[in-house]
Formats: C-alpha cells, structure tokens, sequence
C-alpha cells in the first residue's frame, strides 16, 4: 500500500516534469525559428531595423556572422548552446547585451507581480467566500456588480484611471517611475512603496476579479451539497460551516487557480507598467516594439515565458505535496 | 426513459442580466452598422488638433484634428469585427479538438489535449506581441494570432461535454442503426453541446476583445483600420493622457468594457445564480 502510494506519487511528479519539458522545448523552439521563418529577411528579424542602417557588405558579414548561412539544425544546436551561456543576443538599438538589460528589468517586474498575485489571491479569497455565502443580499450584488466590471475593464483603462484620479488630480502618489531618487535604506524602501502602491493595487483588481466570481460561484454552488445540510442539521453556526466546510473544498482548487494565473499576471503587469512609466519588463517591450528591436522582444519573450512555466512548475510541486488524495489510486 | 429527459424542453426564460446583455449588443451591432448615419463627421478628415469638447467636436478632436466622436463610431466596427472574427476562428478550433478529442479517446485525445496543454501554459500576451510585431501590423493578421492562441479552454470544455454524451444510450443506439462517425458527431453530439458552444463563443469574442485592445494599446495595432484599443494607445502616446484628455481615452475605454460585459452577459446561463464559466 504504502510503496504503491509512493510510486503513484513520483508518476505525478514525472508527469508533470514531462509536460514541462516539452512546454519549455516549444517554447525555446518558437523563439528559434520565429525571426528565421517569419517574413522578412532573417538578419533583421534578429539584429532588429536598425540592422538596417548598415552597408550591404556588412549586413553579408553579420549574416555569415549568425550562421544564418548554415543548415538549421547545426544553426539551432548553436542557438541552444549560446542559451546555455544565457547569451541573449545583442541590441543595436540599445547598445546593451539583451541579457543584461533583461536582468535588471525582470527584478522590477517581479517585485511588482508578486505582492499583487497574493493580495488579489487573498481579496478574492476573503470577499468571494463572503459574497457567496451571502448571496443575492446587496453586499453580494455590490461586489459582484463591481468584479463583473474590474473583469471586463482591459488593464490599461484601469491604471490610467487610478493615475489620473489619484495621482494626477489629488496628489495622493506619484505619477510614474520607481524612485525619486537620492535615498537609502529604509527611506528607500518607503520611497519605493509608495511608487508601487498604485500598480500593486491595480494589478490586485485585476488579478482578483475572475478569481473572486470563481470562489463566488463554487461556494454558491457548495452550500447546496447535502454536507451542509448535515453540518447545519448538527446545529453547527454558520461561520463554522462556512470556515471549516465549504472554504476547505473551495481551497485546493482555488490554490492551482492563483498559480494558473501566474500568466494573466504577467501579461497585466506588462500593460500597468507601461501606464506608469515603471521600468520593468513591460517598458522594455514597449520601448522595443517601437523600434522594432527584435533582439530585446525576443530576450523579453524567452525570460517572460521561461520565468511563468518555472513559476507554475514549482506551484505544481508544492500542490503534489500538499494535497494528499494524489498518488493514491482512487 | 433517457432520451425522453434529455429531449424535455426547458421553457425558455430570458433573465433580465441576458437581456441586458443582448440590449447592450444590439446597441453596438447598430452602432458599427450605421456608423456612416450616425457619426455627425468623417473621421479622416483633419482640422485643428488637441480641440477640448465642443458644440462642433463633442469630444474634442485628437493629435491630427480628426472628431474623435466620429472616430470612435466608426472604431466599432473594427473592434467588433476583430472580436468576432478571432472568436470564431478560437471557436471553431477549439470545438473541433474538443469533438476529436472526446469521441476517438485513445491516442487522438493524449495528443489533442496534450497539445492543448501546452499552448495553455505558454502566458498569452508575451506570445501574441512577439508574433504580432514579426507580422505586418494589420487587423487580419492580429484576428488570426488571437484566434490561433484562444482554443484551449474551448478544447476543454467541450471535451468534458462530449464525455458525458458519447456513452449515452441515443448515441449508443445511433452507433447500433450504423451511422457514420461524421454523421454521430455533427448530428448528435455537436446538436447537444450548442449551449456550452454558444457560451463559449461569447467569452472567446470577449477575450478577444480585451486581447486585442492590450496589442493594440502596445502599439501593434492596424494603423489603417482604428480600433478602440488604437485610439487609446495614441491618447497616451501623442500627449493626451499626459495632458489628461480624459475625453480621448475614456470613452474608448468604456465602450471596450461595455461591449465585452455584453458579450460576458449573453453567456450566462438561464435561471442560474452563477455568473461565469470560463
């Protein structure tokens, strides 16, 4: 029993490993042969325009120059091997290696997602259970009112709504970046508080809306189950069973919902920091999709990828240990 | 027994959240389709930049002086189209992995889902910018990246659906009378999971939606055909959200939320205290 258990357990997590593996083999591939196989001519496609603005006999040598003359395969065992010396290429645009451009900006980016992740989790949680155990009471229209509208409000119309009110016309925050600058130490970290406030809190909206009408939906739909009546029948209080019953069915899959959503995260984070000129990941897009910096879009499209399947993939081994129905043969 | 219970018709009873969903569609179908009636000006033609709201502008007019009202009337149609074009096409893919999925089980199902677990792992937005910025920019080529990355959930559900009908005892008997597979799966199956496909498509035009504005507000949008994600992004690009032109951005904006609650309403199922499933 306990050995089969065991076993039942590392196929889950060999499972698991496989289809990461894969993901994370599409996705290196994508990035491979998008600038080759896309239209327009490869050298650009991977030096970005300004590639352009050099003479044609330099734009053979840079060619001979990125083995694009070269069979494919050897051209992708390349590719692989420049990767594994986290060599993400060169932008012209910016005259910077893309990696470490990548590097600085991803730390931004990460200090932005995750408070928001655990804060719209926790919202979603707290007000959703509530809204759903009070249901059709005015509280729950008003909530659910107000997700049904954060959910279909596209990212970007939030954060300049919030910018303009409450930065722009009271005053109450900055308008963009990340620092006034010229601090240390504690008062830093306030100064930088104080920036993110705004994005935390509309990146929070964002990621709670879809998760609060989900728990909503799912107590609604628990507090009809004949467990309740039981717990009701044994004179249990209403808080108890909403506690102890039906948030405890709510929880495992609310857990793989919030790392789901690691994806919806980022894609948001990229749109909020663009709106308040934050220097993150999202900028860095921006900056280089107007200049067609293909070099940086790539790096940016690789790290971003990469960094939500790792993010995922460790929520998904976390998930196989906590909950304990899996391995065992149902 | 069986067939009986399945074949019982439900009275159909419009909720009042459904209509007002179709309300607000109904709004916007007439909007983008009498746009050249009801727009009071063309909206290529330029004259004055950065003019406030007006008698003559009633929302002002943008960076090269176009009437932004007019603008915006005639944006409705592009973003419509976009959303729907892309949630069809994510539809009818999705649909039809879903019904290969779950009538041939076996080898069919590993790989159809197996490929569709895969792009749904991949984050969504950073994927479409990459492939939008190496297309050309234009409103094709943004519908078919949003509709070749949205199968997925489609492929799920449908999937699920499918399941559940393939061993029921209509099927069973239409099996035993030697039907076709086709003719099983179009006639009977695809027939009784048209109520998770119409909710579907609703969603998938409003993902589409939202999907587009966010490429569009980027700056990958079609710059020949303006949609009301494009109009925001030249708001905030060409100095009117710096200069808080909330007359430019805003009302794009909230015709984007508008028109995706609509769509997110129509998909609701009737008599149901639930609101959404995605």
């Amino acid at each position: 029993m306990k050995l089969s258990e065991a076993g039942g357990r590392r196929s889950y997590f060999l499972g698991k490993l496989i289809r990461y593996s894969l993901t994370l083999f599409l996705i290196l591939s994508l990035n491979f042969s998008l600038p080759r196989m896309m239209p327009g001519d490869p050298v650009v496609n991977l030096l970005g325009d300004e590639a352009l603005h050099n003479d044609p006999e330099m734009i053979e040598k840079l060619r001979a120059e990125f083995g694009l003359d070269r069979p494919m395969h050897i051209q992708y065992t390349d590719y692989l091997r420049s990767l594994s010396r986290l060599d993400l290429g060169y932008s012209i645009h910016k005259s910077h290696s893309v990696a470490d451009l990548v590097a600085y900006r991803l730390f931004w980016t990460v200090v932005l997602v995750f408070p928001s992740i655990v804060i719209g989790a926790l919202l979603a949680l707290l007000l959703g259970s509530l809204a759903g155990f009070k249901s059709q009471s005015r509280s729950d229209l008003v909530l659910t009112g107000l997700a049904l509208f954060l959910y279909t409000c596209p990212p970007f119309l939030l954060a300049m709504v919030l910018v303009s009110v409450f930065a722009f016309h009271l005053g109450l925050f900055p308008l963009g970046n990340l620092t006034s600058g010229g601090r240390t130490g504690v008062e830093y970290i306030a100064d930088v508080a104080w920036h993110l406030f705004l994005p935390v809190v509309t990146l929070s909206l964002l990621g709670a809306s879809y998760k609060f009408l989900v728990v909503r939906n799912s107590v609604v739909q628990l507090l009809e189950e004949q467990f309740v009546l039981a717990a009701r029948a044994k004179g249990l209080r209403e808080m108890e069973i909403l506690t102890g019953h039906v948030i405890r069915n709510v929880l495992p899959p609310f857990i793989s919902m919030v790392a789901l959503s690691f994806g919806f995260m980022v894609s948001g984070a990229l749109i909020v920091e663009i709106v308040f000129s934050l220097n993150g990941m999202g900028t860095l897009v921006y900056d280089a999709v107007v200049a067609r910096d293909y070099p940086v879009m790539q790096g940016c499209f690789l790290v971003l990828t990469v960094s939500v399947l790792a993010a995922n993939l460790i929520a998904d081994i976390l998930y196989g240990i906590a909950d304990p129905r899996i391995g065992r043969t149902s | 027994m069986m067939i009986l219970h399945d074949r019982k018709r439900i009275p159909y009873k419009v909720s009042p959240l459904r209509l007002t969903g179709w309300l607000i569609l109904i709004f916007f179908l007439l909007l983008a389709l009498l746009a050249p009636f009801i727009a009071p000006q063309d909206p290529c033609k330029t004259g004055t930049p950065y003019l406030p709201p007006s008698p003559d502008h009633l929302l002002g007019t943008n960076d090269i002086g176009q009437d932004i009202l007019s603008e915006l009337i005639y944006a409705s149609r592009v973003s419509l189209a976009i959303g729907l074009l892309a949630g069809f096409m994510s539809i009818v893919i999705g649909v039809a992995v879903g019904l290969l999925a779950g009538y041939f089980r076996g080898w069919v199902e590993e790989l159809l889902l197996a490929i569709g677990d895969l792009v749904l792992l991949i984050p969504g937005l950073p994927l479409m910018i990459i492939l939008a910025a190496y297309l050309s920019p234009s409103m094709w080529n943004i519908i078919l990246v949003v509709g070749l990355l949205w199968w997925c959930s489609t492929a799920r559900v449908v999937h699920s659906r499918v399941l559940q009908l393939r061993n029921m005892p209509f099927v069973e008997a239409a099996r035993a009378l030697g039907c076709s597979d086709r003719y099983i799966i179009l006639r009977h199956i695809l027939v009784n999971a048209k109520e998770i496909v119409y909710a579907k498509f609703a969603l998938a035009v409003a993902s589409a939606m939202l999907t587009e504005a966010s490429l569009s507000f980027i700056g990958l949008g079609d710059p020949l055909n303006i949609s009301w994600g494009e109009m925001i992004h030249f708001a905030f690009s060409r100095g009117g959200f710096a200069n808080d032109m909330w007359w430019w951005y805003l009302p794009p904006g909230l015709l984007i939320c508008a028109s995706v609650l609509g769509f997110v309403l129509i998909s609701m199922e009737p008599n149901s205290r639930k609101f959404l499933e995605l």
